[in-house]
């Protein structure tokens, strides 16, 4: 405990050299952070939009995706879409987006003295888009070749198949399905001043900062959500196990077998404990010659398997490791190690504006680790919550390997 | 006079926000090794990298995939037993030995096994005894979670090999440096290599998955012979026979003090951080002057070269060309040419292709592929919209390229790419493990950091017709090497290609008797083959068929 005090005080320190976050809201409920650091004239802006589980209805799978694509490749405001870009790279200004993690996210980099251009785009992106159905016939076909990955190399194929829930995998046939309708109907319901965070972080002041996010975004409005017909989508987490997906088999003529089990986040899961089992899992002995590693999402098992070994046997090991670990737990000692590193590390985010941001949405959304709450987490709690996490029967699996060496024995 | 107007005032307004490196700061220690150092005040960690010049190119090829083993066994992680193994150093070392012993035999066995299907093994021996000494080995792991020194100090690292440097990553907190450099140190004295066994296994496992790649057809097919051209897949033999010795030695040569650069980002000063790199990186032993391996030159006007390959996913087109090494006068030149053609949405080959004549889905331009200390290449990758074929757009390509050959650049399309590169250059500063990585890049393939502050000033005073000067000279037909790639129908390789591989291997059989160089002989006599045009490559096959017996073929 001294020891973590005493990586507390470190971190509060180095903390103390990182730009402190200032809070303020709109009046049409958009919440902004705002963290100054004038080292480099740059600005970086990310607007946060948190999905949920109603978001997106059954057999609609992919509808954030595709709408982030539409977004992406639609004129804006009184701009053609090539217009638009152009402006974006006349200043060198880098605008990106993702649909992952469950959210909608937009990312701006501009230097300073571009940052109302920037700030405008990104307003004109995200509230003037004119989604136009021929550029939605045009992005189905794209949205399912970048969620199938079809030129990535096996291994990379398996991990991305897993770590997405089978009820919310994009199918050709679930994009398919989704009108220019749906995708409006989405839009109204996402995109919200009242759910959205904008995060601001680089050299400008904050007043000027107020005056920005009020000219570019203060004319956002609320709209009532139009009524979706039909069920949502099923939460990732309750997607079921053993489904027609299970295991995900991807053919790589010539290669060993590599056999994964993904078991994602349970729900209930602390930031705290999350944070800490995050740091302990890597490179865990008990798990040999298997690994285990920590992804966004969850926890991913892997064990490459020698042509002594037969898929069976492999299979059973990696689920005997995963058990020990999960029967053993981890000590006093380790969880001490843990929150001490947590402590330290805290100061990487100095190095690295991103990961700022990351830390600052993440603690204003509910989803960071907190010191105070860092101390009072207990090993029963840990341990409760790593016996949660491990549980294989709630694993997804998979395997990619030759063709002739896809078949599991039936779940436990 | 417009454009001079406007480039006067675009260069005055970036001289006013661009920062500038005159705050690196560059000592030697007195065993050669090279530091820099960017004081960053306010920050209360640093960011460190350690640059060794020399990448994978100058790997002999007996050794291919050292330096992608070191970087993942040496950097890839910081084990107690490598960062500080003085008091078991024997005993472990005895264990490695053991281990490499058993690997090797393993491996002797089941080649021979491949060949004599019906005859005894000893596999379950030696399995059975390499099992034994891989337990005695994990006893000298540590049995606790955490156990990476970095990772329980809240740091992270990361490794990479590149074709020209192998480079490591650490960010840590400000007062864990002392610690940092003492455990570089040693594990630079040591060059334990604990793991090494699971980093190659795991190193083939992902070559073997991935299977062939078109771009690594692409680098053998314009740069034969030449290491920037050497595809790992085709070397898996020999990285299965590097053993645990084999590498180390080559560490011990390779890593040596005179080809180190340690680069700082962090709230360190010059004055705080050399005392502490003096006693420990500046102690390290420094060996006697080694020659310096000479690379074969490779002309640039080697010909217009095409290679046609099945290799699944989807159809593409890769085009490349090759251009001078980063020292040259033009490469600044071509960086912006390239940026022309595919920086950012609104660039030439997106606008035109992709946007306007809806010929391609996708582009994809690299520069500098796999590296610039020496002449590389410049690649362009398409795919084809649906309803497009490769002719087509391999037909758009080199009429862009005319193009910008012939066409004066419009001054609003030159500004932009200036712009793009401009403000790329502020991210990179902005960034502590960007700015080390490219002060690394500059010193490893230029032999200068300061490469990337002149760059930069030079970038102001380029011209258009400058750029495109240097396109007409570099990117012409005699540099060009275009690769047609088609979706695989029906199984991972073409019949030809595998029928190719079996004869390769049943004439190697006749004529070596070393499994693995036999290997490498047919990986090697594949890539070329890949070269000709299915025509030829049929008459090639029919021809080597015909120096086997009629049993054999």
């Amino acid at each position: 405990m001294k020891r973590l005090l005493l990586a507390g005080l470190a971190a509060t320190l180095a903390l103390q050299a990182q730009p402190s976050p200032q809070h303020f809201t709109l009046p049409n409920g958009l919440r902004v952070v705002h963290l100054e650091d004038h080292e480099h004239p740059l600005v970086r802006v990310r607007l946060h939009l948190s999905l949920e589980p109603g978001d997106t209805l059954v057999g609609h799978q992919g509808l954030a995706l595709l709408a982030m694509r539409m977004f992406q490749h639609s004129d804006a405001a009184d701009l053609k879409a090539e217009t638009f870009d152009r402006l974006l790279d006349d200043s060198g200004i880098r605008l990106s987006s993702t649909a992952e993690h469950g959210a909608l996210e937009w990312r701006l980099a501009a230097r300073s003295r571009d940052q109302d251009r920037a700030l405008g785009l990104l307003a004109d992106r995200l509230l003037r888009s004119i989604f136009d159905p021929m550029v939605l016939e045009a992005q189905r076909l794209a949205c399912w070749r970048q969620a199938e990955q079809l030129d990535a190399p096996p291994f990379q194929r398996l991990e991305a198949a897993l770590l997405q829930a089978p009820g919310a995998r994009p199918t050709l046939a679930s994009l398919g399905a989704i009108t220019l309708e749906d995708l409006l109907t989405f839009r109204a319901k996402v995109i919200r001043p009242d759910r959205a965070l904008l995060l601001i972080h680089g050299d400008v002041g904050l007043e000027q900062a107020k005056r920005l996010v009020l000219l570019s975004l203060g004319s956002w409005t609320v709209q009532e959500p139009p009524t979706l017909t039909g069920p949502p989508v099923a939460a990732p987490a309750t997607a079921p196990p053993g489904s027609a997906a299970d295991p995900v088999c991807i053919s790589a003529p010539g290669a060993s077998l590599r056999l994964q089990a993904f078991l994602p986040r349970p729900p209930g899961v602390t930031p705290e404990a999350a944070t800490l089992i995050a740091l302990l899992v890597p490179g865990e002995p008990t798990m040999s010659p298997a690994s285990i590693a920590w992804r966004p999402e969850g926890l991913l098992a892997t064990l490459d398997v020698g042509p002594e070994m037969a898929e069976a046997g492999a299979w059973a090991l990696l689920q005997l490791r995963l058990e020990a670990l999960r029967q053993r737990g981890f000590t006093t000692a380790d969880l001490e190690r843990a929150r001490t590193a947590w402590a330290a590390g805290r100061s990487l985010g100095s190095l690295d504006a991103e990961a700022q941001l990351d830390a600052a949405a993440a603690l204003t959304l509910g989803h960071g680790a907190t010191l105070d709450r860092m101390k009072t987490l207990t090993q029963d709690q840990l341990n409760a919550t790593l016996r949660a996490w491990l549980d294989v029967g709630k694993a997804r699996r998979g395997l990619a390997g030759s063709e002739a060496r896809q078949a599991l024995p039936p779940r436990p | 006079m417009r454009l001079l107007v406007a480039l006067l005032l675009s260069f005055l307004s970036l001289h006013a926000q661009t920062p500038r490196l005159t705050d690196v700061q560059e000592r030697r220690l007195a065993n050669g090794v090279r530091v820099l150092l960017v004081e960053r005040r306010g920050l209360s960690a640093f960011h460190a990298t350690l640059v060794f010049r020399g990448g994978w190119a100058e790997e002999p090829a007996a050794a291919a995939g050292a330096t992608e083993l070191l970087a993942r066994c040496l950097y890839g992680s910081t084990w107690p037993e490598d960062a500080d193994p003085s008091k078991i150093q024997p005993a472990l070392d005895a264990q490695l030995k053991q281990e490499e012993g058993l690997l090797e035999a393993l491996r002797l066995e089941r080649l021979r096994l491949r060949q004599d299907l019906a005859g005894s093994s000893t596999l379950p021996t030696l399995e059975s005894h390499l099992e034994s000494v891989q337990a005695r080995l994990r006893a000298f792991y540590p049995a606790s979670p955490l156990a990476d020194l970095y990772a329980a100090r809240g740091g992270r690292q990361r490794a990479e090999a590149t074709a020209d440097a192998l480079l490591a990553h650490t960010e840590l907190p400000q007062e864990s440096f002392e610690f940092w450099c003492r455990t570089e140190a040693q594990r630079l004295r040591s060059i334990q290599l604990s793991r090494f066994s699971q980093a190659r296994a795991d190193l083939v496992a992902e070559l073997r998955a991935q299977g062939a790649q078109g771009l690594a057809l692409l680098r053998g097919a314009a740069l034969p012979g030449h290491p920037y051209g050497r595809d790992l897949a085709d070397h898996l033999p020999s990285l299965e026979a590097l053993r645990w010795s084999d590498l180390r030695a080559l560490a011990r040569r390779t890593l040596r003090p005179d080809h180190l650069m340690v680069i700082i980002v962090g709230g360190l000063s010059l004055d705080s951080a050399l005392p502490p790199l003096e006693r420990h990186l500046g102690t390290l032993p420094a060996p006697p002057e080694a020659e310096s391996t000479l690379l074969p030159e490779i002309p640039a006007d080697l010909g217009d070269r095409r290679v046609q390959a099945t290799l699944g996913g989807t159809s593409s087109l890769l085009c490349g060309w090759r251009l001078p090494a980063r020292r040259h006068p033009d490469h600044l030149s071509l960086r912006l040419a390239g940026q022309l053609l595919g920086g950012g949405r609104t660039a030439r080959l997106e606008s035109r292709l992709v946007r306007q004549k809806a010929l391609v889905q996708q582009v994809d331009l690299r520069m500098d592929l796999p590296g610039c200390r020496l002449p590389g290449l410049l690649v362009v990758g398409l795919k084809p919209a649906d309803g497009h074929s490769l002719a087509e757009v391999e037909g758009a390509l080199h009429s862009e390229i005319l193009r910008l050959h012939q066409d004066p650049i419009p001054q609003d399309e030159w500004l932009r790419a200036v712009a793009q590169l401009e403000a790329d250059h502020v991210r990179m500063l902005d960034e502590p493990a960007a700015l080390a990585g490219a002060l690394g890049g500059a010193w490893a393939e230029g032999g200068d950091w300061r490469l990337l502050e002149t760059d930069a000033q030079r970038l102001r005073t380029l011209t258009p017709e400058a750029v495109q000067a240097a396109a007409r000279r570099w990117l012409k037909p005699s540099h060009r090497t275009t690769v047609l790639l088609e979706p695989t129908l029906g199984g991972p390789q073409n019949p030809l290609e595998a029928e190719m591989s079996r004869v390769l291997h049943a004439l190697a059989a006749l004529r070596i008797q070393d499994p693995a160089q036999r290997e490498r002989l047919v990986a090697e006599g594949l890539r070329q083959l890949r070269m000709l045009n299915p025509e030829e490559r049929q008459r090639t096959l029919k021809l080597l068929e015909g120096q086997l017996s009629p049993e054999q073929r």
